[in-house]
């Protein structure tokens, strides 16, 4: 019998590579010169979790690069070696190697060794040009192309206790990070009790990975309880029957050993208590003690010791022994444990069955109309309360798929610091609304037009420094990132402080490419528009950054696939500004039902303008464009509903029906001539892709409350359709 | 105890000199087995399968750990377990070779006077 240990992996990689953004984060608050302690903490923590853990799966590559980057972490942590902006280059270009390393590992895709091997030797060369003191770990002895997976403490030089009759050892951290440690607190520390359950193998978690951290953080004593082992015949080798007392000395904060337990949480039993510096809390409380029976009957232990559970001993304020923790902000390193990870499917599946349930209780409520007689009333009001309690938990299943959309924001500090360097350009990037929620599905969409816009910003937006003094304006420029909600949507809005758009070059860039025709006039918002044509750039010349003119157009696709509207506002000399609206999910639309002969369809509220009816007499018709009406000043062309789907309309008359004003995209409007407007529900969408096949002119389709199907239309598809009916 | 070939066969890729390595024969001579270079939980039950037919063994028995590479906590637990059901039948262990990883692992982990390892 052998565990597969790559149930696990995922996991891994899935925290591996959310430390890496909070690893990258502390990176860029880092102030090169005077850097803050508690960031270099987190920062070295991220590395060395990755390190133990790509070690345990056996990852040897990515054990190997993060061990030299670990190296230089640790001088910098223990002050030998300063930040310097090449230090801190090379510190985020090994968070995207650590990043590609475990995404290449994660899908068996070859590694690019060469990149590894390169930034791995400038880690090491690094450290070796510091090299002054003879204490740390010999850099030369691991620098000459030696990859091989042997983790720190083991190449250590090894100080092993003579103690031939008690089983207890003293382990001694293997760089001089303890020797730092001791004199704030010469005989201080945290006496542990850790007792792992037998399931803890079996999830991949290694004790020996945790008391070397341990070691790394103090003077690590060791005893070790052998009172559950079994004899060798009975041995199951893949279940932990050991435990262990230890006894840590040094100033540490409880954060920072919790952190070390941190995989463990539900596979064994941790009692810390603080000796030394606060006598008043090292012992747990007593309060602790009533919850052992509950532990130990989870644990189903062999052996009987009663241990607390691993719920952290509130008799050690962690704050209260640590002045220095007052600065840092407050992360509780290991809270997190009122959340649970649940995969995307899952969630989806509920939605799905919520959504059936929306249709059934719908139908229900309408059959309950018709109901006549003494307990009509009853079934009505149980209906009622059915549908309350329905939209209720709708919108719990909806609060679920919800992230704040700084999952997508937080990668932008990265990003602008890097182009702004390479550019030469100063730009502070301010972000607001970051905690602003939208759907997961949304969220993963909406990124990439996001970095298109920031991009554009960045380079074509911001001047250069000495451009901007000369326009009165301060050097350093700001792009800024804000998301709030407006109405039932999301509003993301990119802008800057920079050159704004120049109308005359993209008019004259337009009449050049022929996309507009030398007499045209046109509004601000067409030749804003024109950005969004493919192909189209005004960058002077092609960068690497941005001016291949792949970008607008395919922001516009990806934000219109979203059902959302993207607008261009912009002040010659001030700056510029893109307003991204969204929907707040993708499996529910507000819709406008409408009816056409026997047919019902969903016009998304988003895209009606107004509605209204028409006199005969306001319609007429242009050669080429088919009939057109006026509205504010503008022709609208007629779209009538039942020729588009072939259905036989109540009245074929104008007058005697509805007009519905729509506008898809770049501000296209058109009338959808109706039957009548029937009301205003939310509808849960049913892909018509996934269960039928594309149909132009309409985004999905929903089962409204009498059973019956209703399409639901894609306005800007409508447009599209028109264009090329005219066109032909 | 299911699948004892599959479990020697992984022994045996994990490091070649481990193929033959345990001797134990009914020659008189000391009984040796190599550990592979990775003794991690997933090969501990292999390393077990190994192991016991040497745990009754009345020759010293030595245990070669020159090519051991890395080791976790499951397989120092599988270890310590061997030593001290030898040791409660009166039976030697010797240790050959030498590995950082196995000192290390038995100074961490506080089972070093336990294995009888050189200090």
């Amino acid at each position: 019998m052998t565990i597969d240990l790559t149930q696990f992996h995922d996991a891994f990689f899935e925290e591996s590579l959310e430390a890496l953004d909070s690893m990258e984060a502390a990176l860029l608050k880092l102030d090169v010169g005077a850097p803050d302690k508690e960031l270099i903490n987190t920062i070295f923590r991220v590395a060395h979790s990755i390190k133990g853990g790509s070690a345990t799966f056996g990852f040897s590559e990515i054990a190997s690069f993060t061990h030299s980057l670990e190296t230089l972490l640790d001088e910098l942590r223990a002050g030998a070696m300063q930040v310097t902006m090449p230090m801190s280059d090379l510190l985020l270009k090994s968070v995207d190697v650590m990043r590609e390393m475990l995404r290449s590992v994660q899908s068996k895709q070859p590694l690019n060794s060469q990149r590894v091997s390169d930034l791995q030797f400038d880690l090491e060369m690094m450290i070796a040009q510091k090299n002054a003191a003879p204490a740390a770990v010999p850099a030369a002895s691991a620098a000459p192309a030696a990859p091989a997976a042997v983790p720190a403490a083991e190449v250590a030089p090894a100080s092993p206790a003579p103690a031939a009759t008690a089983p207890a050892a003293s382990v001694a951290g293997p760089t001089a990070s303890a020797a730092v440690a001791a004199p704030s607190a010469q005989a201080s520390g945290w006496t542990m009790s850790f007792r792992p359950y037998p399931q803890l193998f079996a999830r991949g978690n290694d004790p020996l990975r945790m008391l070397r951290e341990l070691a790394e953080l103090g003077t690590l004593e060791v005893t070790t309880s052998l009172a559950g082992l079994p004899s060798f015949a009975e041995l199951d080798p893949q279940t932990c029957h050991l435990a262990w007392d230890l006894r840590l000395t040094g100033a540490i904060e409880e954060p920072a050993i919790r952190q070390v337990f941190d995989w463990t949480e539900g596979d064994c039993d941790l009692t810390l208590a603080r000796f030394g510096a606060d006598p008043a809390a090292s012992a747990p409380a007593p309060a602790q003690a009533s919850a052992a029976p509950a532990a130990s009957v989870a644990a189903a232990a062999p052996r009987a010791a009663p241990a607390p559970t691993a719920a952290a001993p509130t008799a050690v304020p962690a704050a209260a022994a640590a002045p220095a923790a007052s600065a840092a902000p407050a992360t509780p390193a290991s809270g997190d444990s009122g959340s649970i990870r649940v995969s995307v499917e899952k969630i989806d599946e509920l939605m799905n069955t919520v959504g059936e349930l929306v249709i059934t209780q719908a139908m229900l409520s309408q059959l309950g109309s018709q109901v006549e007689g003494p307990t009509a009333e009853k079934l009505r009001s149980g209906l009622a309360q059915l549908e309350r309690n329905m939209r209720e938990l709708q919108e719990s299943v909806m609060r679920v798929r919800m992230l704040p959309i700084n999952v997508v924001f937080s990668r932008f500090p990265r990003m602008v610091r890097d182009l702004a360097q390479r550019l030469g350009k100063q730009i502070e990037l301010k972000l607001t609304g970051e905690q602003t929620e939208l759907d997961k599905t949304v969220l993963e969409k909406i990124g990439d037009p996001l970095v298109h816009l920031v991009r554009n910003s960045v380079d074509h937006g911001i001047e250069m420094p000495a451009v901007r003094t000369a326009a009165g304006k301060p050097a350093s420029g700001t792009v800024h990132l804000d998301a709030c909600h407006r109405g039932g949507n999301i509003a993301v809005e990119v802008s800057d402080d920079g050159g704004g758009l120049d109308k005359d070059r993209i008019l004259a860039k337009a009449r050049d490419r022929g996309l507009v025709g030398p007499n045209d006039v046109l509004s601000d918002e067409q030749v804003y528009d024109l950005i969004f044509m493919p192909g189209f750039s005004t960058a002077e010349k092609t960068t690497d950054v941005s001016g291949r003119g792949v970008g607008m157009d395919v922001v516009r696709r990806n934000v219109k696939e979203l059902g959302g509207k993207i607008e261009l506002r912009s002040e010659r000399g001030r700056g510029s500004r893109c307003i991204i609206t969204l929907p707040l999910t993708l499996a529910i639309v507000d819709g406008q039902s409408v009816s056409v002969g026997s047919e019902t369809y969903i016009v998304p509220l988003i895209s009606i303008v107004e509605s209204m009816q028409l006199k005969a007499s306001a319609v007429s018709r242009l050669s080429g464009h088919g009939e057109v009406f006026s509205f504010r000043g503008y022709y609208l062309p007629i779209v009538r509903l039942y020729e588009v789907f072939g259905v036989e309309p109540r009245t074929k008359k104008l007058d005697e029906g509805l007009i519905v004003v729509a506008e898809g995209e770049g501000h296209q409007r058109i009338g959808l001539f109706v039957d009548e407007l029937l009301g205003q529900q939310q509808v849960v969408i049913k892909s018509l892709e996934t269960n039928y096949g594309n149909v132009q002119g309409v985004s999905g389709a929903t089962i409204l409350g009498d059973g019956s199907v209703a399409l639901i239309l894609d306005i800007p598809g409508l447009i599209r359709a028109l264009n090329m009916r005219s066109a032909a | 105890m299911k699948k004892p070939k599959k479990a020697a066969s992984r022994t045996a890729r994990k490091s070649p000199r481990s193929a033959g390595g345990a001797a134990a024969g009914s020659d008189p001579g000391p009984a040796s087995f190599a550990l592979p270079i990775d003794c991690m939980v997933a090969d501990a039950a292999a390393l077990k399968e190994s192991l016991a037919g040497l745990v009754g063994d009345s020759r010293p028995v030595t245990l070669d750990v020159a090519a051991l590479q890395r080791i976790d906590t499951a397989a120092m637990q599988l270890l310590t377990a061997f030593v001290r059901e030898r040791d409660r039948k009166g039976l030697r262990v010797e240790w050959q070779g030498s590995a950082p990883a196995l000192s290390n692992a038995a100074r961490l982990l506080g089972l070093t006077s336990e294995l009888k390892l050189p200090a």
